[in-house]
């Protein structure tokens, strides 16, 4: 009996042994790409869709006005798709701009009909449209007409079959850019008048590359060339087959057998270790969003020995919020927890946003010569940080110095969503504010609970995280408005709304506005609501550094680092790329 | 079957609709008072959006009309509605999907995990302290106690990566053979340890004894009297895992990317579709009261001694 329990745990442990060296094989032939990018899709309606995953998909399903390309150097462009070219448009009177795309000749949906200007402009007004529901329907508020209340309003009209003539609010910088963005695909209306028509492979009409030749739910969608796309002769991968899973470790696994080309998530305890094994596979790229912490602006902080009240209390509680995000080592959160090659932040709109002068925005954002952004996140200011933090915290609160510990800050909670990976962040976070003694409770949630508690604001502080939609810095500031469904901060709300203390003055920009001590209200969102009216855009971007800089003054947001994407790629497969958004294009790949 | 056992059925039968309508009650109310909703992410959508869906489906209506216009729908037209996260799609749809995959893969674990589990429990039984009995007993024990996604890890690790022969995704009809295999081990240990004992109680009996003095054939003994009597147990036991096998087991599924009813139920909850939460709670209890119904009612089938009152 013994020898026999012996035997098998030496077989047990051989098996182990075994499991641990690394494999690389490949079984691309190069006429079919199998890729994994995530779980089935919620929608993969371009006007439903909201995910990076599903816009992947879509961009090979459909072909907007725009797309984004590679060129011969390997930089990305926006390029004509659809339509003929990119005219530049006419700014007329009233200040609103017109812009006229005519049509490729002979475009096609996948079924063999013609595609109008008028699919473009029906696509449109349906993903806008309030009774539609989507989530990614504000993309369209640059359009002249646009009212979130209502139905079909858009200035956007088909002259004929050919010619599409839109009419933006005011000069909207990316908007080539929206062009290529999916919710802006057309779709045509008999099509879609069936509910389910993007739940199955039979009713999906689209005209882009691929169409879906077979949809088994939940495992696998196979995408074949669209002969009918009047690009076809340039698509080198004649299928695609999405698989649809959400484990990591699975995705691994078929990635290691060679299975799979391409998988978007690897698990983060392997992350350290596929580095080394994998060097030619394992990707870092870059991807435009913060992972960051959020303060509930109404949470008071100050020691209950404190008189101060009012505006006064507020700004108070402003630098001793900036204070305590000095505590933190971004450096150590990037290496040794989240370790997948992340980048420590010290401002709030991401990096890959760039300046009119291609410049990264949050290079020149701060205004600090020293460092990027609003504070040094260098390993060597890691002292110098902590030093000055406890400084600013000795003018509020009772330090020993025996302990060297704060004695009255009043205890906080720590608000996450549950995953391991933020409660690593949320722990360290703990431990740097126990240092000064600062004690930090931490409380998980479940997704939906969390995002609920969060945007109504029961927390102190907050795990947060903002990716891009489009590289445009404004939509990392247009969310902090005292309206906006993800003013998680709490901006402008509550006590908050009331507190006349901010001062905006944009006179030196040729603007009649100088506000002195002003509320919120008046301050940030007549800012926000300025540059969406903006149609010079040195001074749109001028005004933008203005806005993160109210912003980060409240010290309500405090960036921890820019997120990265990290994937796998099988090193056969030539002719990838990807785009800063994290969308992925395999149409042009090949052995 | 005699009138008693009829009416036993009868009130059997009453008691698990019962059960259901009691299930589907605390099920939707619970459900409703967990914070969040099914149209929240991480980008807030605008009010109106909000509001024009929640009209659309209904979400708009007090809960206790909501709750009764589901019964409604449920009992009378069995439409479960459509999902609120997979927009376009019928829950119906997508339960019926879910199931096709995990039925095969459950009842095809199940069958294999009953024969197996029989034929070795009776042969270990038979073998009592010899080395096969042991080399059994050492194995379904490590099989007992080790949890599927261990075993499922190893066994990935084993066909899919290093020998290379079996898929790792469940995709296609060769991925779902280490599925198979994981879910059905397990079970099959179980069921095997049960055999054995209830077979060496049995073996021991008065009547055993009295059939081996009248020269009754060994064979005609095992298959005849004692094995017949030793299943009484593992019939208990049967019923209710294969319903847990059918509807899914979610590790095993997750590992193997199989798309089954058992991650439908989970992202369910996590992104509170109500519609959908709903019917495959309903489903998995269906299953599982049917189950255990016929199980009870097999055991009367078997040993006629069992009163079932």
């Amino acid at each position: 009996m013994k020898k026999l329990l012996a035997f098998l745990l030496a077989a047990v442990m051989l098996l182990g042994l075994v499991s641990c060296g690394s494999a690389s094989k490949s079984n691309f032939t190069g006429s079919s790409l199998a890729v994994c990018l995530a779980s089935e899709p919620d929608t993969i309606d371009p006007a439903l869709n909201s995910a990076v995953d599903g816009a992947t998909l879509l961009c090979h399903f459909f072909s907007g006005l725009a797309k984004w390309s590679q060129n011969a150097k390997g930089d990305l462009e926006i390029v004509p798709d659809c339509a003929v070219s990119l005219p530049e448009g006419v700014v007329n009177a009233d200040g609103t701009v017109t812009y006229t795309y005519t049509l490729k000749d002979g475009l096609k949906w996948s079924d063999g009909q013609p595609l109008t200007a008028g699919d473009f402009a029906f696509a449109w007004n349906r993903a806008a449209s309030a009774s539609t529901g989507a989530d990614y329907g504000y993309m369209f508020e640059v359009v002249d007409g646009y009212n979130e209340e209502a139905d079909n309003t858009l200035n956007v009209k088909a002259t004929d079959d050919k010619t599409l003539v839109v009419t933006l609010a005011n000069t909207v910088a990316y908007w080539n850019e929206l062009l290529a963005f999916p919710t802006y695909f057309p779709v045509r209306a008999d099509v879609v008048a069936n509910e389910s028509w993007a739940t199955e492979a039979a009713t999906y009409v689209c005209n882009g590359p691929y169409t879906i030749s077979a949809w088994d739910h939940n495992s696998l969608i196979t995408a074949t060339k669209n002969e009918n796309y009047h690009d076809a002769a340039s698509i080198t991968m004649p299928e695609i087959k999405f698989y649809l899973s959400d484990d990591a470790n699975n995705m691994l696994t078929n990635f290691k057998n060679g299975d799979w080309q391409l998988i978007d998530d690897v698990p983060t305890n392997e992350i350290a270790s596929l580095k080394s094994q994998y060097k030619n596979e394992f990707v870092v790229a870059g991807q435009i969003g913060t992972y960051y912490v959020c303060w509930n602006v109404n949470e008071d902080i100050l020691p209950a020995s404190c008189t101060l009240t009012g505006a006064e209390a507020e700004a108070a509680r402003a630098e001793i919020r900036e204070a305590v995000g000095l505590l933190y080592d971004r450096n150590y959160i990037c290496e040794a927890i989240a370790q997948g090659g992340q980048v420590p932040a010290s401002s709030f709109v991401a990096m890959g946003m760039t300046n009119p002068d291609g410049t990264q925005f949050y290079k020149t954002a701060g205004g600090n010569k020293d460092f990027d952004g609003y504070y040094d996140v260098s390993t060597k200011a890691v002292e110098s940080n902590y030093a000055k933090a406890v400084e600013v915290l000795k003018k509020y609160y009772t330090f020993d110095e025996a302990t060297q510990k704060f004695t009255d800050f009043p205890s906080l909670t720590y608000l996450y969503n549950t995953s391991e990976g933020h409660k690593a962040i949320g722990e360290y976070l703990q431990s740097a504010m126990a240092a000064v003694g600062i004690n930090v409770q931490l409380e998980n949630q479940e997704w939906a609970t969390f995002l609920n508690t969060r945007k109504d604001g029961n927390f102190s502080i907050a795990r947060n995280g903002w990716v891009a939609d489009y590289n445009d810095p404004i939509c990392f500031l247009d969310m902090w408005t005292t309206s906006s469904g993800n003013n998680d901060v709490q901006y402008g709300k509550g006590a908050h709304k009331d507190l006349a203390m901010y001062n905006l003055d944009l006179t030196s920009l040729g603007y009649s506005i100088n506000v002195k001590g002003g509320t919120w209200a008046e301050t940030y969102d007549v800012l926000i609501s300025t540059i969406k009216s903006c149609t010079d855009n040195t001074v749109r971007y001028q005004l933008m550094h203005i806005a993160e800089d109210m912003l980060m003054s409240t010290g309500c947001i405090v960036p921890l680092y820019f997120y990265t994407d990290l994937y796998m790629i099988d090193s056969n497969v030539k002719g990838f790329y990807s785009n800063p958004l994290g969308y992925k294009y395999f149409m042009y790949t090949h052995k | 079957m005699n009138t008693k056992t009829l009416i036993y059925i009868f009130k059997r039968i009453l008691l698990a609709i019962l059960t259901v309508w009691v299930v589907i009650t605390v099920t939707f109310f619970v459900m409703r008072a967990v914070p969040g909703g099914p149209f929240m992410g991480e980008k807030a959508i605008s009010e109106a959006a909000q509001a024009a869906l929640e009209a659309k489906y209904g979400l708009d209506k007090p809960l206790m009309e909501q709750y009764t216009t589901y019964l409604k729908d449920v009992v009378f037209h069995l439409d479960f509605g459509p999902s609120l996260k997979q927009r376009g799609r019928e829950v119906m749809d997508i339960i019926i999907d879910g199931m096709r995959t995990s039925a095969k893969l459950g009842l095809i674990a199940a069958a294999i995990a009953l024969v197996t589990g029989i034929v070795l429990g009776a042969v270990a039984a038979l073998r009592r302290n010899r080395l096969i009995d042991k080399i059994i007993m050492v194995i379904t024990t490590a099989f007992v106690s080790m949890p599927s996604f261990i075993m499922g890890s190893l066994l990935l690790i084993l066909f899919a990566i290093k020998l290379m022969v079996l898929p790792a995704n469940g995709s296609t009809a060769a991925g779902l053979v280490l599925p198979i295999i994981t879910l059905s081990l397990s079970p099959m240990a179980y069921i095997t340890r049960l055999t054995r004992s209830s077979m060496l109680d049995v073996l021991g009996q008065e009547y055993i004894r009295a059939a081996r003095a009248k020269g009754v054939s060994p064979i005609r003994i095992i298959f005849g009297h004692a094995l017949k009597n030793s299943l009484i147990p593992v019939i208990t036991y049967f019923g209710p895992m294969l319903a847990y096998i059918v509807t899914g087991s979610l590790v095993v599924e997750q590992i193997f990317a199989v798309p089954g009813i058992g991650r439908a139920f989970v992202n369910s909850i996590t992104g509170r579709d109500y519609p959908m939460i709903m019917g495959t709670t309903i489903v998995l209890a269906v299953l599982i009261v049917v189950m255990n119904l016929v199980s009870d009612i097999l055991y009367k089938v078997v040993d006629p001694r069992i009163n079932l009152e």
